[in-house]
């Protein structure tokens, strides 16, 4: 592939603009990709397919990039409805036409469980995606620990974050010449922000501060769909 | 013994609506009570990740729509069928929408099944699940998917038995059931 000159950045994640892991880790990437000298576009997922006419101009940009970035919290196992709805769009768009553009696809999962391997499945999802819509795959990465970021922008998470940065740094640098994301930083990106047990206190913490905040500490338990 | 039957079909495909119905007559025959839903029919909004379901209404998503009566249809089974046209190896998008909703029925606390972390069960059982998709051809790397996808499922969801089977649309829509007799404790309850 020749050197690339755009770039779609598309975030997966439903949550409110400024707010998601997945539109953290993206828009990390996106800058790096800027410094050397890579055109990027950013769309999110849920108000791309808001209506026809930008379905429509969603697809066009997927035409037009040399490189497409999807970034996504993990659902179920899988990906979210919504991204599941804009791949199965793009691959009918796409399918048993002749494109002049085969752009580079990476695609970068996060989940909110200590482990990254939770993301293989939807990862290998992603793959399939990218064979049936004529893009080359550039990769997979997964993020365990999701919620250790929670949105804050990569820089602001600080220390924890240093191996996120530096995949992320180094998928740029592969994706800038045209390259697949190697396999290595994979195994980096992987690796967890915060050992496993702390996460699993603070995020249970969480869970139960929220609850209080919203007066729901004593119905956590709740089964309101009990067998009848 | 009830089941819950989501059909995630996507729009013009009667293959895997006739899947669907076999599937159905099956176990109505063998004196089950068959809900079944035709998610494309239904106005399910899609999951907003925002948690409340979890620390503001516990155990019950804050969209009052079919997404909730899924849910309810689900636990209060005692197996649940995906059914779907594969889809890059996993579900179709009217599929993937119904079962975002569905953490309502886990705990957000954190657990750990065979030294992975997952999230507590809200409830004291959960259905049993079984996946069928349906592809046009045979696609090992769909199928191996597909098949994980499954067993993730049933791990995070908490059912005591789960199974899958593929479907080509070369075969036979009855052919399905035999992924009814597939699973160990769901053949107990339908006869061959």
């Amino acid at each position: 592939m020749t050197s690339p000159k755009t770039a779609l950045l598309l975030i997966g994640s439903a949550k409110p603009t400024g707010s998601s892991t997945s539109e953290a880790l993206g828009n990390y990437l996106a800058l790096r990709l800027q410094e050397r000298g890579i055109a990027t576009t950013t769309m999110h997922v849920a108000r791309a397919l808001r209506t026809e006419e930008r379905s429509a101009t969603l697809l066009a940009a997927v035409d037009a990039a040399d490189i497409v970035i999807l970034t996504f919290p993990l659902y179920v196992d899988s990906l979210p409805y919504l991204v599941t709805q804009a791949l199965e769009r793009i691959a009918a768009d796409r399918t048993g036409q002749t494109r002049e553009r085969r752009p580079l696809f990476l695609a970068i999962a996060n989940c909110g469980f200590p482990e990254a391997v939770h993301n293989t499945t939807a990862l290998a999802i992603c793959r399939q995606f990218a064979d049936e819509a004529g893009c080359a795959w550039a990769g997979g990465l997964a993020l365990g620990e999701g919620g250790a970021i929670s949105g804050r922008p990569l820089i602001a998470a600080g220390g924890m974050a240093h191996n996120v940065v530096a995949a992320l740094d180094r998928a740029a640098a592969a994706l800038a010449a045209g390259q697949p994301v190697p396999e290595e930083v994979a195994t980096l990106m992987a690796r967890p922000l915060i050992p496993a047990w702390a996460y699993m206190l603070m995020g249970d913490l969480g869970w139960l501060m929220q609850a209080r905040q919203n007066r729901a500490l004593t119905r956590l338990a709740g089964r309101p769909f009990g067998r009848e | 013994m009830r089941a819950t039957l989501l059909n995630g079909t996507l729009p013009g495909d009667s293959f895997v609506d006739a899947v669907g119905v076999a599937l159905a007559d099956t176990l109505q025959a063998a004196g089950w009570t068959v809900t079944p839903w035709t998610l494309r029919d239904e106005k399910i909004a899609y999951c907003l990740g925002c948690f409340e379901c979890w620390t503001k209404t516990p155990g019950l998503c804050r969209i009052d729509d079919a997404g909730r009566d899924v849910a309810r249809s689900a636990i209060q089974s005692d197996l649940a069928i995906f059914l779907t046209p594969i889809t890059f190896g996993g579900y179709s998008s009217d599929l993937k929408k119904a079962v975002d909703r569905i953490i309502c029925l886990i705990s957000p606390f954190f657990v750990r099944i065979d030294g992975e972390v997952h999230h507590h069960a809200r409830y004291d059982r959960y259905p049993d699940l079984l996946g069928v998709g349906v592809l046009p051809a045979p696609h090992p790397d769909q199928e191996k998917i597909f098949r994980t996808l499954i067993d993730r499922n049933a791990i995070n969801l908490h059912a005591r038995e789960h199974s899958s089977m593929v479907l080509y649309r070369s075969q036979e829509p009855a052919a399905a059931t035999a992924g009814l007799h597939d699973a160990r404790n769901i053949a107990k309850r339908v006869p061959a």
